[in-house]
């Protein structure tokens, strides 16, 4: 009792409406979005934007188009949220959205032999070959050889087929379970754990030459 | 009892069934035999040991890859993009309203019309189903008799009847007269054309 008065003769000792949003599950930001609240949008961007970017980067190796394609994702939901069904996962929706985007963007793209991704270099000498991710302590040399694990690591994933691929970041870049990257990309269980063992497989033997 | 049922959970495992269960086995889903017997197969088969390594060492890398960030502009664009969503969203919304209601005003601009027209065609219809069927007079026209006295002085008939014939065609002749006078009018008529 004593802590409410307290909170009402010092308003500032309150939680802000972002403070309470923050406090909220997905489904409550959703709700209270629908009840009127606009800043609730902006926590549900908050939540996904870096989530989502990677993402769909990790699918088509883009960065600027990855994010022309999250702002997609976020205006779709904005419009269509009203028509989500709130008995599912707000993220397992989003998710979906953003994975069709991809999807059609890597088609788009396939007519398209003009923009293709970078082919991975195949001969790195032994000084070359890379340790471990890029550190801005580290040395310039060490970073040089960072960076190109990075980039080694990304055009392997790259090379993945667009259907194994989708599978393949969902599951190791997110950590979505089989039944939501099932929900996600519209395949069945078996389907989904067939892509990833295939996907699992092909990434490793793409990228053991140049990390053995 | 060994002996009469196959054990379902043999302790050794071909390198088939480690295939077949090695993405449970990386993402450790596996129940405690299974995971034993995996375990175990990876000790036993080197061939298996080092693609398990592979993959094992593959995703470290792919997970661990450093996440990217929204760009600075990101969530001005973002937010530009939503304000241009919403006023264009309002104005399909104006529109649609508009449409609406100038779709209704037209229904009913029409129904009204439609109203009005058969009430006009059955008060039409009614009108001409209660009026008595009037028919144009028939004019018929009946010439008078001629009265006057036949005056033929046809020698014929002045001897026939001096002769004590038989009068009967006399009068037959007489009765006939009208009709051939009004013959011989028509033929004067059509002459006269």
């Amino acid at each position: 009792m004593a802590d409410i008065v307290r909170k009402q003769l010092n308003p500032a000792a309150a939680p802000t409406v972002r403070e309470r949003l923050q406090a909220m599950d997905d489904s409550a930001v959703v709700t209270a979005f629908l009840g009127g609240e606009e800043r609730a949008f902006s926590e549900l961007v908050t939540r996904y934007q870096t989530r989502l970017l990677n993402f769909v980067y990790r699918t088509i190796g883009d960065r600027e188009k990855a994010e022309d394609l999250v702002q997609e994702v976020f205006i779709r939901v904005y419009r269509h949220l009203h028509r989500f069904d709130r008995s599912k996962k707000f993220s397992t929706w989003v998710y979906t959205i953003a994975s069709n985007l991809a999807k059609n963007e890597l088609r788009n793209r396939s007519r398209n032999p003009l923009v293709l991704f970078q082919t991975v270099q195949k001969n790195f000498q032994d000084e070359d070959r890379p340790l471990q991710f890029e550190d801005t302590t580290s040395r310039p040399d060490d970073m040089y050889r960072k960076r190109h694990l990075r980039e080694v690591v990304e055009e392997s994933v790259a090379k993945l087929p667009e259907h194994h691929r989708h599978v393949f970041v969902l599951r190791e870049l997110e950590g979505k379970s089989y039944e939501e990257i099932a929900e996600i990309t519209e395949c069945n269980l078996g389907t989904v754990k067939s892509r990833l063992n295939r996907a699992r497989n092909s990434f490793a033997e793409i990228i053991a030459p140049y990390v053995d | 009892m060994g002996y009469l049922f196959p054990d379902p959970h043999p302790i050794s495992m071909d390198c088939r069934e480690f295939s077949e269960k090695h993405l449970a086995f990386v993402d450790d889903t596996l129940a405690g035999i299974e995971l034993v017997r995996m375990q175990r197969h990876t000790a036993e088969c080197e061939r298996c040991a080092k693609q398990d390594a592979k993959v094992r060492r593959a995703l470290l890398l792919f997970r661990n890859l450093p996440a990217i960030e929204p760009s600075t502009g990101f969530t001005d664009r973002l937010e530009a993009r939503l304000q241009e969503a919403h006023e264009h969203d309002m104005l399909l919304e104006t529109t649609r309203r508009n449409l609406t209601r100038g779709a209704v005003a037209a229904t009913v601009a029409t129904l009204a019309s439609a109203v009005m027209l058969a009430y006009i065609g059955s008060t039409v219809y009614q009108a001409e189903m209660t009026r008595d069927v009037v028919m144009p007079p028939v004019v018929a026209i009946a010439s008078e008799p001629d009265l006057t006295p036949i005056t033929t002085t046809t020698p014929a008939i002045v001897a026939s009847a001096s002769a004590g014939l038989a009068i009967w065609p006399v009068a037959l002749f007489a009765e006939e007269v009208p009709v051939r006078f009004a013959h011989s009018r028509f033929e004067l008529a059509k002459l006269s054309r």
